[in-house]
């Protein structure tokens, strides 16, 4: 009866919250109150998939939801992104019938790493993608071996761990006994046989602490890796990219299946490999995936092209604090090649939470913006001092360097000089500052 | 004059931009005609040093840093006692007392450096941080990202807190401060967002160097001006951050 109750709550109140445009965690909430176990009182689809990760959930959620529904399956999927247990209780009560039964034939979510044993303390994934473990909003997340220890209890013993082989600290997630199927990307001519960074996470095994050795880097401390004790290495994947040229934005998943990128970056390859993993793995068929990956352009916002001046434009989002998202969006510049200037905004650190904080500036490597090609860099926002200071320290010449704490007059500055393509590199927290001001391309 | 620096462990210990604290009193070094070198290992030779610098690491990373300092006990008292700087933040600054209790009850023994004890806790304080200093000083401002308590301070680093946690109760002194034994559990590149903390630190080491004290010390560009938004923003918006 209070499973009854709880679901038809949760769907008045999604009715209701959705005309006055409200968020989706509230009626969850209200239904765990009425019915604290009433997520492990439904019946679920046959195929329950989660993913988490510092990086790429959202998008390789996105992806995988797209590749279930061309293949005619019948997917539920958290597409707002409300990824704790209030806003999968939503979800899933809101596609509930009236006696629990979840629609759909697969059940997709996202997943919060911090908070994911919470969700999966009353039903369990058959499928567990965990894409990546970087540092990444340590003022609330404390740092990867944490979230690590976070993620361990939201693992059944029963659900299949679908995991990158590339990242030493996610590998170790195989040694709970679950059964494991790797996804990762095999050599490639980007790859380095040193390590790129301002810190290396890699240095060190996550299982024993002995020093590791990488026969090469993809990036940052993702790549082949054993430890010289212990005998953590880096597994053979079941699922690869085995061809990757990235300045022609062609990769091969499997050996067979060649892959236009519409979107040339190295996350934008793993998203796409988990993305494929999971898929195979419940029986969509090659042809069918890769028809959608093929020139795939993601639609949640992290790329934006815009005019501005005679510019034209690319938002490339980052995530403050995650010195590895920015890293990235740093590398894409740095390897175009063409004439271009770069606009870096921090003036808010968090969309959700107060912080001062900015040691994360420290371990973003922007010698990478020291690239002849990169004209001219702009820095904005209320940290322009911190970042100011940060550049002082790198190796990009200061006369290249154009400072304003204020965002409209880095805009406005940028609008009245140069017709070089723009790069803008920033946050979700600050993104909308820019936008706000620039003429968005068609979506 | 040549100044040595070195940076133990910086790789296992550092989360948080740590290498930044010394490239900036690299650069206030420089700016005085000083040349400096940074050297940066497991287990470096600490017999030449003026600055001894250790930052953060994940409580894992603390464990194996504590047992590669541990047969260079004598090389860090030896540096103390002919006026070295020996600077550790974060949890890097535990390993300095008497013992760490971690979560699962094992005890490690300490460098034994000072009389302080911690005990890790299963629940991490993140919080940013303004320490109140003697009249006359800058506030300090920074983070901390914490999960212990540390117990037996008899001479902390700053007497209390107007934001944060300290050694082990809110607000409450914070660090550990004994002749040129300087540590606290604020996080990162703590001079760099510090000017005012860098020059004390400077100053020591400059002493220790025999090298001449000037009245006024170098600031890097912006630094100041980075201070004092981080400052106001504390102040104005911290309160709620709680
Ligand atoms: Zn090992």
């Amino acid at each position: 009866m209070r499973r009854f109750l709880a679901i038809i709550l949760c769907k008045l109140m999604r009715v209701v919250g959705k005309m006055l445009g409200r968020g989706s965690s509230l009626p969850g909430q209200f239904a765990l109150k009425v019915c604290p176990d009433v997520l492990g009182r439904v019946k679920l689809p046959p195929y329950v998939i989660a993913v988490t990760g510092s990086n790429g959930k959202t998008s390789t959620v996105e992806m995988i939801a797209a590749i279930l529904k061309a293949a005619g399956k019948n997917v539920v999927y958290n597409a707002e992104g409300s990824n704790q247990i209030e806003g999968v209780t939503t979800l899933i009560l809101s596609q509930c019938d009236l006696r629990g039964q979840v629609r759909g034939d697969v059940l997709l979510l996202e997943s919060d790493e911090r908070y994911a044993r919470h969700t999966f303390h009353w039903f369990h994934p058959t499928h567990f993608v965990i894409t990546n473990l970087y540092r990444d909003q340590l003022t609330r997340n404390g740092h990867p071996q944490w979230v690590y220890d976070a993620i361990l209890p939201a693992i059944h013993p029963s659900t299949t761990l679908v995991l990158n082989a590339d990242d030493p600290l996610v590998a170790c997630f195989a040694h709970q006994g679950n059964p494991v199927k790797w996804f990762g990307l095999e050599a490639w001519p980007g790859a380095t046989k040193e390590h790129h960074g301002m810190y290396h996470d890699g240095a060190f095994c996550p299982a024993c602490g002995a020093p590791m050795e990488y026969e090469l880097y993809h990036y940052n401390h993702i790549g082949h890796y054993h430890c010289t004790q212990c005998g953590h290495h880096r597994p053979h994947p079941d699922f690869a990219v085995t061809g990757l040229d990235l300045e022609a934005g062609q990769l091969v998943l499997d050996g067979d299946t060649p892959i236009q990128l519409a979107f040339r970056s190295i996350y934008n390859v793993y998203n796409i490999l988990a993305a494929w993993s999971a898929c195979r793995m419940i029986g969509v068929d090659k042809h069918t995936a890769a028809g959608v990956i093929n020139n795939y352009i993601l639609k949640n916002g992290r790329m934006v092209r815009f005019t501005l001046g005679h510019h034209k434009g690319t938002l490339l989002t980052s995530k403050h604090e995650n010195s590895v998202a920015y890293d990235t969006n740093l590398r894409y510049i740095r390897d175009l090649g063409t004439p271009c200037s770069v606009l870096v905004v921090v003036d808010s650190i968090s969309r959700k939470y107060f912080t001062g904080e900015t040691s994360w500036l420290w371990d973003i490597d922007f010698d990478l913006l020291s690239a002849p090609h990169v004209q001219r860099v702009v820095l904005s926002g209320r940290y322009v001092h911190d970042l100011a200071l940060r550049f002082e320290c790198s190796s990009v010449p200061q006369d290249k360097l154009v400072l304003s704490a204020s965002i409209p007059q880095a805009v406005e500055f940028l609008e009245g000089s140069g017709d070089e393509d723009l790069y803008v590199v920033t946050c979700f927290s600050d993104r909308d500052k820019v936008l706000d001001r620039v003429e968005l391309e068609d979506k | 004059m040549k100044l040595q620096f070195v940076h133990l462990c910086p790789q296992r210990m550092s989360l948080y931009g740590e290498y930044a604290n010394l490239v900036m009193l690299q650069r206030m070094a420089q700016e005085l005609g000083h040349a400096v070198e940074i050297v940066a290992g497991e287990a470096p030779d600490l017999s030449k040093a003026h600055l001894i610098y250790m930052g953060c690491g994940t409580e894992q990373a603390q464990k194996f840093a504590l047992e590669v300092l541990r047969p260079q006990v004598d090389g860090l008292k030896g540096a103390l006692d002919r006026g070295a700087v020996v600077l550790f933040t974060g949890n890097a600054m535990e390993v300095l007392g008497q013992s760490i209790t971690d979560t699962q009850g094992k005890v490690w023994e300490g460098l034994g450096l000072t009389e302080f004890t911690t005990i890790e806790t299963r629940q991490r304080t993140p919080h940013d941080v303004i320490a109140n200093t003697p009249p006359g000083y800058s506030p300090v401002v920074g983070f901390m990202n914490k999960c212990s308590l540390t117990a037996g301070v008899s001479t902390p680093m700053f007497e209390s807190l107007e934001m944060g946690f300290g050694n082990d109760c809110q607000r409450g002194p914070e660090g550990y401060l004994s002749g040129n034994l300087m540590a606290t559990h604020l996080t990162g590149p703590v001079l760099v967002k510090n000017p005012a903390l860098a020059h004390e630190v400077l100053r020591r080491v400059l002493t220790c160097a025999g090298a001449e004290v000037p009245q006024t010390l170098p600031v890097l560009p912006h630094q100041q001006e980075a201070y004092d938004v981080t400052l106001r923003e504390l102040r104005s918006k911290g309160e709620n951050a709680g």
